[in-house]
């Protein structure tokens, strides 16, 4: 009688649980399985796929370009990361204060990152032109910005910064307001001045908000493309901006090898499982939730 | 003009094809309402020009009151990624029943049943179509598309009021890489770039760095410029379907257009032109640049947006003399469409007279069916604006646009090599080595 109501129970948890995981199953999972499917066997698109077990995966290993977009996009990742943290904390510090106006500029920050990467990567563009762009029109010259191997990275790093400081903002504003109030007063009855209050209080009792930040940061940054595909098609001067997204977009839909785009999509795929996972044992010890 | 939309390239790109496939999700299988027998159905049309767009949705309204039945819808897609969608939408059963296809990028879809023949039932009109598409869009005896559109050749459009300030007669300019004393051209583009203190290039005290006018359109732009320069100095692009572009009367060629932007500094450096092919076009029309090397494929542009007087003069001579390149369009037909008697019977409408005239009526752009280009002629007779230019250039010596199998993956291959060639960072004979070899590795050659 009562197997035959957990049983009961158990089939209308599956029925409830049904249209997720149709979800999960047809745009996750079977995705997956095609693409190790397609890494095994070279495809033009048009031609029928033809098996050839492990070669793309040797092709790609060999590739020195390969190896070059995967530096790139660590590079990428170093520039991004870092800045947009830091920044994303300090508006949020300042946002947190209440100060007139600071409405305002919750919005103003949000706004880039609401906005369509691609449509923000043409109006860079245009900002970013050598002849009649609006940065060289205020800095007087005629810097090719994102012509110059050295400058197109960090130019499109700059771009990513800023339309991602909002979101970072938000949370980390949504993390500050979860700090009881009672630690920051009992901190200033001891002494603290508001740099060790900041440092060692409120920090500390951040590194949720941080994890999450970082976690999500850091993917999004691996898999940046829109942005930099509007900006550097190509793969930019000298492959100085051709990420592993836009390498794997090159390959599959413009050089039309999807095996070995594949087996490039699911190095990133490895990467980020890594990634992650380090991040999360380094935060596993550190993190406390409870802030009551 | 970019097709900035999409995003692709993630773990999911292949599957999204499939997903397409299996799901039947497509233009094609939405109108899945069989016309065998004759009941309704709608045939959908996928170009990249805007203004053809509109004459074809004129063209169209006449077809469907001769056809009650079958409705025509066109889709624009934009050029700059046109092909790497349609090849992404064929294999996914996502394309029309009838797309625009060009001559270097039809060859894989014809190598693998992807569009309709054109066979015995178009032979009433098959009389009709400009030879030279027809030759073009034949591989292995068989013809792949309905000819649509034929550039004609290339000429330069020119302010009439810079040249006529600086002296110079576009009508018989001509260039030698290797004899200075024979190049009237570069002297003359040199005559008509200035600084912004009145100086022209050939000034010793010309001011490099603050430009204002720029005297010609030298760029990495396959059609209007480079494959000019090369077939005028007796080189060659392609040998077959292998990339030649390295050997040595094509590398001069090269060489000569890249020290008009670097050395001479007569056009606008490759940092601005380089991914942005309409900027030259749009400098013109701005009253930037002097003379504008290019097509008819802008001509209703040019027309549309210059204030100033231009006209149209042919090429600068080469060593060999005028070689112009020559291309034309086709609009082929799915061969995955539900709707082949009705899309055969809209392919037929688009290779008559009848239905080709109103590409011309407005003037977008020369029609392949030679019945109906006397509707563009009459266009810009009326509007005062001689395009025989472009004609001419096409009788004189001409060569084809490039070709090949696995065309999109040499052009990627060589771009980013090219891109540093125009910008100068890269010796033009090295960097042409470097291009030729990933072109042919990237073709398989």
């Amino acid at each position: 009688m009562a197997g035959k109501l957990v049983r009961r129970e158990a089939g209308i948890g599956y029925l409830l649980l049904a249209p997720s995981l149709f979800g999960i199953l047809a745009f996750l999972v079977f995705p997956i399985l095609v693409v190790i499917w397609l890494s095994v066997n070279s495809w033009d698109l048009l031609s029928p796929a033809k098996f050839v077990g492990l070669e793309n995966f040797a092709d790609v290993f060999s590739d020195t370009a390969f190896r070059g977009s995967l530096l790139v996009t660590l590079l990428f990742v170093l520039m991004v990361i870092p800045l947009q943290t830091v920044l994303g904390l300090f508006c949020a510090t300042l946002l947190s204060r209440a100060l007139p106006g600071s409405g305002l500029f919750r919005v103003v920050y949000v706004v880039p990152w609401i906005c369509a990467p691609l449509a923000l990567g043409v109006v860079w563009k245009w900002i970013f032109a050598p002849t009649g762009g609006a940065l060289n029109a205020m800095l007087g010259g005629q810097t090719a910005w994102l012509s110059d191997p050295v400058l197109a990275l960090p130019a499109v790093a700059s771009v990513s910064i800023w339309s991602q400081v909002g979101y970072v903002t938000l949370f980390f504003m949504a993390g500050l307001a979860a700090i009881p109030m009672q630690l920051v007063d009992a901190a200033r009855v001891d002494g603290a001045n508001a740099w060790q209050t900041f440092w060692q209080v409120k920090l500390p009792l951040l590194r949720p908000t941080m994890f999450f930040v970082l976690v999500t940061g850091v993917i999004s940054s691996f898999q940046a493309f829109d942005t930099i595909y509007a900006l550097t098609p190509n793969g930019g001067p000298r492959g100085s901006t051709d990420v592993i997204a836009t390498r794997i977009y090159g390959e599959a839909f413009q050089t039309f090898n999807l095996g070995r785009a594949s087996v490039m999509a699911l190095v990133l795929f490895v990467v980020l499982v890594a990634v992650t996972l380090a991040q999360q044992f380094y935060f596993r010890k550190r993190i406390t939730y409870d802030l009551a | 003009m970019k097709n900035i939309w999409r995003k692709g390239a993630t773990a999911v790109a292949g599957a999204a094809v499939l997903a397409m496939a299996a799901t039947g999700c497509s233009p094609a299988a939405e109108n899945n309402t069989n016309n065998k027998s004759g009941s309704a159905a709608t045939v959908t049309v996928r170009l990249w020009d805007e203004q053809v767009q509109k004459a074809y949705d004129a063209s169209f309204k006449e077809f469907e009151s001769q056809n009650p039945g079958i409705t025509v819808k066109t889709t624009l897609e934009p050029y700059n990624t046109y092909f790497d969608k349609l090849r992404t939408d064929v294999s996914g059963g996502n394309a029309d029943d009838i797309f625009w296809i060009s001559g270097s990028y039809f060859a894989p879809y014809a190598d693998n049943s992807n569009l309709l023949q054109i066979g015995s039932e178009f032979d009433g009109e098959k009389s009709g179509w400009v030879p030279a598409a027809v030759d073009q869009y034949t591989r292995n005896a068989k013809l792949w598309g309905v000819p649509q559109l034929t550039d004609g050749g290339i000429a330069v459009y020119y302010n009439k009021a810079m040249l006529a300030k600086a002296g110079v007669d576009p009508a018989n300019l001509s260039w030698d890489p290797t004899d200075p004393s024979r190049d009237t051209f570069l002297k003359a583009a040199q005559k008509l770039t200035l600084d912004a203190n009145g100086k022209s290039a050939d000034d010793p005290a010309f001011d490099k760095d603050h430009i204002v006018q720029y005297g010609y359109n030298a760029s990495q732009d396959l059609q209007a410029i480079y494959y000019n320069f090369i077939g005028s100095n007796g080189g060659a692009f392609q040998d077959g379907e292998k990339f030649v572009f390295a050997s040595e009367k094509s590398a001069q060629a090269f060489q000569y257009i890249v020290d008009l932007i670097n050395k001479y500094h007569v056009s606008p450096g490759a940092a601005d032109t380089n991914d942005n092919g309409d900027f030259l076009r749009d400098a013109f029309i701005q009253g930037k640049v002097a003379m504008f090397q290019s097509g008819t494929y802008n001509l209703k542009n040019v027309a549309d947006g210059a204030k100033f007087d231009w006209a149209v003069a042919p090429i600068p001579a080469g060593p060999e003399g005028r070689v112009s390149v020559v291309n034309n369009i086709v609009a082929a037909g799915n061969a995955k469409t539900k709707n082949a008697d009705a899309t055969v019977k809209v392919l037929k409408w688009l290779g008559s007279a009848d239905g080709s005239k109103f590409i011309g009526a407005e003037g977008a752009a020369v029609p392949a069916v030679t019945g109906a280009q006397s509707s563009y002629q009459q266009f810009w007779q009326g509007k005062n604006i001689d395009a025989g230019q472009f004609a001419k250039a096409a009788e004189g010596k001409t060569v084809s646009a490039p070709i090949g199998s696995n065309y999109s993956a040499a052009f990627n291959a060589w771009k980013p090599i090219f891109n540093e060639i125009f910008l100068g960072r890269t010796p033009v004979k090295e960097g042409l080595q470097q291009a030729q070899d990933a072109a042919n590795k990237a073709m398989g050659q």
